[in-house]
């Protein structure tokens, strides 16, 4: 949060990330390129340049498709979902790399504009085994541009949440291009066996992470409490919850964080209003909900961020009988306050 | 396909020529106008906009006409 825009949202913790995401490029680099010499001597210095980078962003993106899932089933992995932004431009960089000398080493010499070349070298469009798949990878390497320019806070807040997230939920749409043109590439190349069984162990992977994850959600949204006659829901005991930590519950098809903190309960949407992150799994700090991933604050008895921001989120009101926590399902409009509860 | 390739090419190339104008426009005008944040931003911060700007333009120009009006 700020009032103005920083070039990059630095702090400790992300520089030591990314110090070792550079580090982790360059020795992944280094050994491709050692191991590409040793193994493959005839290989041109181009071929190998194309293919260390290729490879390299490839397998960033398994990582960075793995993180959601992994921080759904793990919050040890939280952290490392808080630095997936730097992981996501720097994957679009070893792609862009990876593209550009391949249009320059095929394309650009000849008296054709490169990208129609891209489009036009190959007009096998029918084959399966013969087809281009030089375009998929430029298609791909478009949907991570869309993606790495607008990593940032200003796109977020101006095309609205929504968009956002719609416009990097095509990184799954980049994902199958990609995979496509790796297979295809490799199939009319080379016959190397591991780069098919790194595609097909990496695909297993990112999919049963998603569905183990998905199952995993389910079990929680699908959790049946039990209402009174007034239309409250019974949600847990006071006690299940942490001190300055929530529990979170799917209230009438939304998920609610109860919090509890400086002995009182108070109930807002689960949703962070900057990046869809959930509050539940954040804190209280300073008397503020602390969003796990970006640190976005709101006050718990009225869903608001402290002044000058203007984030506002859904409240609930609860009621206390022995022990046991009741939330009202109707909860009222983003920044309305609510009496906390005292336990 | 040759035909289809030409069009799709075309409009992409339409659509960065564009992008690249109103670019040009929104990181150096615009952007103050439509989010009061970029107003204390530093330059750096609008040229490293300036991509994303290219990439997404029909949305902030649709943000920036609803804002006006």
């Amino acid at each position: 949060m700020g009032l103005d825009y920083k070039l990059v949202l630095w702090n400790k913790h992300k520089k030591t990330y990314d110090k070792i995401i550079v580090l982790g490029m360059l020795a992944y680099l280094v050994l491709f390129f050692v191991l590409s010499f040793l193994i493959n001597p005839e290989l041109t210095a181009e071929t190998v340049i194309i293919r260390a980078f290729g490879s390299l962003a490839i397998l960033m993106l398994h990582i960075i498709l793995a993180i959601g899932p992994l921080s759904r089933l793990n919050p040890q992995f939280l952290p490392i979902l808080y630095n997936r932004r730097h992981l996501g431009v720097s994957m679009f960089l070893a792609a862009f790399i990876h593209g550009g000398i391949s249009i320059f080493q095929f394309h650009a010499l000849g008296s054709t504009n490169p990208i129609y070349a891209i489009f036009t070298s190959n007009m096998e469009y029918g084959s399966l085994t013969n087809f281009p798949f030089q375009v998929l990878g430029f298609l791909a390497l478009l949907i991570l541009f869309l993606m790495a320019s607008t990593s940032h806070d200003f796109f977020l807040k101006n095309l609205s949440p929504r968009i956002w997230k719609g416009l990097h939920m095509l990184v799954y749409l980049a994902y199958a291009l990609v995979v496509m043109h790796v297979f295809l590439g490799a199939f009319q190349q080379e016959t190397s066996p591991f780069t098919m069984t790194f595609l097909i162990l990496g695909f297993v992977t990112i999919s049963g992470l998603h569905l183990v994850a998905a199952f995993k959600e389910s079990k929680v949204d699908g959790l049946k409490s039990s209402v009174d006659d007034s239309g409250w829901l019974e949600v847990c005991n006071v006690n299940e919850i942490a001190n300055n930590r929530a529990k979170i519950f799917t209230v009438a098809g939304e998920r609610v964080a109860i919090f509890k903190y400086d002995g009182k309960l108070s109930a807002i949407h689960n949703v962070c209003k900057h990046q869809g992150g959930p509050l539940g799994e954040g804190k209280v700090v300073d008397g503020c909900i602390t969003c796990p991933w970006h640190g976005y604050q709101y006050l718990p008895h009225n869903g608001q961020s402290p002044p000058p921001f203007t984030e506002k989120v859904i409240t609930y009101e609860l009621r206390l009988s022995n022990g046991i926590i009741y939330i009202n399902p109707n909860g009222f409009s983003e920044g309305t306050e609510v009496k906390p509860l005292n336990y | 396909m040759l035909l289809v390739i030409q069009i799709f090419l075309t409009l992409l190339a339409t659509y960065f020529i564009i992008g690249l104008a109103f670019a040009l426009f929104f990181v150096f005008g615009g952007a103050t106008k439509l989010d009061p944040l970029m107003k204390d931003s530093k330059k750096m911060v609008r040229v490293l906009l300036f991509p994303g700007v290219v990439a997404t333009w029909p949305f902030l120009l649709r943000n920036l006409i609803r804002n006006k009006s």
